[in-house]
């Protein structure tokens, strides 16, 4: 009966989509307001079916109803109740849903909010938006369906992937697709724009709003994923640059890039072509990324499973990219006389170096994401493109980003006078100098470290510097203190100080990445009980084995007692899962962190027949605690960006 | 057209800076695909290229020493079989008789210096076993019946 619910659901909120495509170019034809109305009914339907159809999946999935394929394939009856309901994002068919249900949420949304505001151009956003949406229905409805029917009923079911069964698997995938999500709205409007041929400025300031929201919660699951694979997956590592993580990435990159791009056209009325090539190459990544996970074209540890998917994601992408590039080349002379730069030193020309560059990441993570592809496809070479590649190419991409997050947010606009280079960036760059020949001096000698060291100190010193002088302005204007001037600063100007904060996680991050990936040991032994390995400043005793049953699976813990520089810092108890149903046991690692260092112990294997031994792998990797750190941070920043405040004045921005 | 020149010059900097750091990034990174009898007779011409291989571990070709985690063994594809040497924890499906996929570089002796081994996974998830699994006495990677 949910089945049949839920599959009809499906078919219902369909037929809206498509009412929700048509309407709106009836109504042009016709005339009639009615039609124009009529598409927002279309999306808020779609809103009711297609979250009916969601919660019957989850009912089934919490009920563990074994007469849907899915839920035989997610759940047993032993899964705990929570991890039943994140079972509509373990494979492809709920993942889809849930995508699906994100969109019409927010499709939902636009279509609440701005009742009143964009009249002329509201039914076209939500045409463009049924069109996504009807997208996702046809191939929940016809190609993966959630609901489909398994017989004879099993009695049990097989269960989730147990490396799914964490806390933070709860977060990740909705965050990210929330994020995917997000980027559609701009994307909506500035579809709608085009077609309407109305360019003007009224909808890029509401698709900012937006785009930072799904910015937010891209960045958050990026690094809700890479905390998840440094968790979790046992490798002491957080980014292996595997396709499907580079699908995650890869709509970061221009989405961040617009950000940026878009105070430029704000500001100087410049770059529109530009703008809007960048909000449609980040949806189109968002449906590339879903390709390229889906259509199991590239092997991952994402991937779910081959099947048609992939080439109707593939078809649609086509569409996407020749209908919005189309649409913008038919509306080129809406697009021209646009002003030019005045000076090659100036936030305008910082912000374009800054999108040149994120491009630039983005083409060369495209190109070693898809090369194994056109190697294949052109020479018949077999071949994989490895970590190192997008190391090599991106780090010095991200150190000058980092370089023109120091310089970009101070440069004065149309051009920077002498005088406004030097009161902005001498003393910092002094310090940031100083900082670097003390560490020179003293521990790193090598270049790409020692570079991303100093250049943080960079940004972090014209951002404190910078703020110190406003704030000293306000006191003496004001008469306010510290605390007053700050809030008085940053509740006029949300955006500037929200962006700065984001700066300092970035910088956060960069550090943690920087110390991470330069200054990580790595050591491996096989030790017997009462033995111990030395490791930097750690040793580490293997005091036995311990095993215990647990409700879904058999446990060997290794049990190590750990004392850094002579002082007992407590024990780490690495084990193996064994679960009945996998072939392999499970790893789980035990870390720890500090602010200086992580140490991070993985039990690889063990042997009681005599002799009682186990195998041990030893990571400390230094500072990377400060890569989450950098995202909380970040998440703070945001929040002042996009709280909303009641403004007086409208603000001046920059 | 002063400033249009300008711009292209700066265009024209981004871009081979860009050329040169992906052309770099490649010839590090790029692990090219072999089999063993595609490997057979291009051991030279192959010594300097990063390879991944797949085959089968040769049932009692496997040496391993538990205390250096040195593991020596031979991969084969039904015709020919490259030995094969690594040092460090191989991955928990791993052993003798099941098949493997290797990466790393040929040696002048022709034996293969993995740097990483990675297990075939038959598939994600077996069917469950009826009653419950008794717990295991040991588990060595590389090692039969290691597993409960």
């Amino acid at each position: 009966m949910t089945a049949v619910i839920g599959h009809w659901s499906i078919i219902v909120a369909f037929s809206l989509a498509l009412w929700g495509m048509i309407a709106p170019i009836l109504g042009s034809r016709d005339g009639r307001p009615w039609f124009f109305a009529s598409t927002r009914a279309a999306i808020l339907g779609q809103f009711f079916f297609v979250t009916l159809a969601s919660s019957c999946l989850i009912y089934a999935l919490v009920t563990t109803d074994f007469s849907i394929r899915y839920v035989v394939f997610n759940t047993t009856r032993a899964t705990p109740v929570y991890y039943r309901v994140t079972g509509l994002w373990g494979a492809l068919e709920g993942s889809l849903l849930l995508w699906e249900w994100l969109l019409i949420i927010f499709s939902g949304l636009v279509a609440w909010i701005y009742k009143e505001r964009h009249r002329e151009l509201m039914p076209w956003v939500l045409m463009i938006l049924s069109i996504v949406s009807a997208f996702f229905l046809v191939v929940l409805a016809f190609v993966s369906d959630p609901f489909e029917s398994i017989f004879p009923v099993p009695l049990d079911g097989r269960g989730l992937n147990p490396l799914l069964e964490d806390a933070n698997m709860i977060s990740h995938p909705p965050l990210l697709y929330t994020g995917f999500v997000g980027l559609t709205v701009p994307y909506a409007f500035a579809m709608a724009a085009l077609i309407k041929g109305k360019l003007d400025e009224g909808w890029i300031l509401t698709t900012r709003r937006w785009t930072i929201t799904a910015w937010f919660f891209l960045t958050m699951g990026n690094l809700v994923g890479a905390w998840w694979s440094y968790h979790v997956l046992g490798w002491g590592g957080y980014w292996a640059w595997d396709p499907v993580e580079n699908a995650a990435f890869m709509p970061w990159l221009p989405a961040t890039a617009f950000l940026h791009s878009v105070q430029v056209q704000e500001r100087r009325n410049m770059l529109k072509v530009w703008n809007l090539s960048l909000i449609i190459i980040a949806f189109a990544l968002t449906i590339f990324g879903t390709f390229l996970t889906r259509s199991g074209i590239l092997s991952s540890i994402h991937a779910f499973s081959n099947g048609p998917v992939g080439t109707v994601f593939l078809a649609f992408l086509a569409v996407v990219l020749l209908g919005s590039f189309g649409l913008l080349a038919y509306r080129a002379d809406h697009l021209k006389g646009q002003p030019e730069l005045d000076s090659v030193v100036s936030r305008e020309s910082a912000f374009l170096l800054n999108n040149v560059v994120l491009v630039s990441a983005l083409f060369t993570i495209f190109l070693g994401t898809i090369f194994p592809l056109i190697s294949e496809a052109t020479t018949g070479v077999k071949v994989s493109v490895g970590a190192p590649y997008f190391n090599s190419v991106t780090v010095p991409l991200f150190l000058l980003l980092v370089f023109l997050m120091g310089v970009g947010p101070m440069m004065a606009w149309r051009k920077a006078s002498w005088d406004n280079l030097r009161r902005n960036f001498l003393w910092p760059a002094a310090a940031a100098l100083l900082f670097g020949l003390i560490l020179f001096i003293g521990w790193v000698r090598d270049f790409f470290p020692l570079l991303g060291f100093t250049l943080s100190v960079f940004v972090v010193a014209t951002i404190l510097f910078d703020t110190a002088l406003a704030m000293r302005a306000r006191r003496r204007i004001a008469g306010e203190g510290v605390l007053g001037a700050l809030l008085t600063l940053a509740r006029r100007n949300q955006r500037r100080y929200g962006g700065l904060i984001v700066h300092l996680g970035i910088v956060l991050i960069t550090l943690g990445i920087a110390g991470s990936m330069s200054y990580s040991v790595e050591r491996q032994a096989t030790l017997s009980v009462g033995e111990s390995l030395a490791v930097g400043r750690y040793r580490i005793q293997f005091e036995g084995l311990r095993g215990a049953q647990q409700p879904t699976h058999y446990r060997v813990e290794g049990v190590f007692r750990i004392s850094s520089n002579g002082n007992e810092s407590g024990t780490f108890s690495p084990a193996l899962k064994f679960f009945p149903n996998q072939e392999a046991p499970v790893g789980r690692a035990v870390f720890r962190s500090t602010f200086t260092e992580d140490i991070y112990l993985i039990l690889s294997g063990f042997s009681e027949v005599g002799q009682n031994r186990a195998t041990l792998k030893v990571l400390i990797r230094p500072l990377l605690v400060w890569i989450w750190l950098g995202g909380v941070i970040i998440a703070l920043g945001t929040i002042v960006a996009v709280w909303p405040v009641r403004r007086r004045v409208s603000a001046q921005e920059s | 057209m002063h400033k249009t020149r300008r711009f292209l010059i700066g265009g024209v900097i981004i871009l081979a800076a860009l050329a040169y750091l992906i052309y770099g990034g490649m010839r590090e990174a790029i692990v090219y695909f072999v089999t063993p009898s595609e490997l057979k007779g291009q051991e030279t011409t192959s010594r300097d290229k990063f390879l991944r291989m797949g085959g089968m571990v040769v049932a009692g070709s496997l040496q391993k020493d538990l205390k250096n985690l040195t593991y020596r063994f031979q991969i084969t594809d039904g015709a020919v079989s490259v030995p094969i040497y690594f040092h460090g924890v191989p991955p928990d499906l791993f052993s003798e008789g099941k098949g493997a996929v290797v990466e790393g570089r040929i040696g002048p002796d022709g034996v293969f210096v993995a740097s990483t081994i990675m297990a075939k996974h038959a598939e994600e998830y077996s069917p469950p076993h009826a009653g419950k699994a008794s717990p295991p006495r040991s588990f060595v990677p590389g090692q039969e019946g290691s597993r409960p």
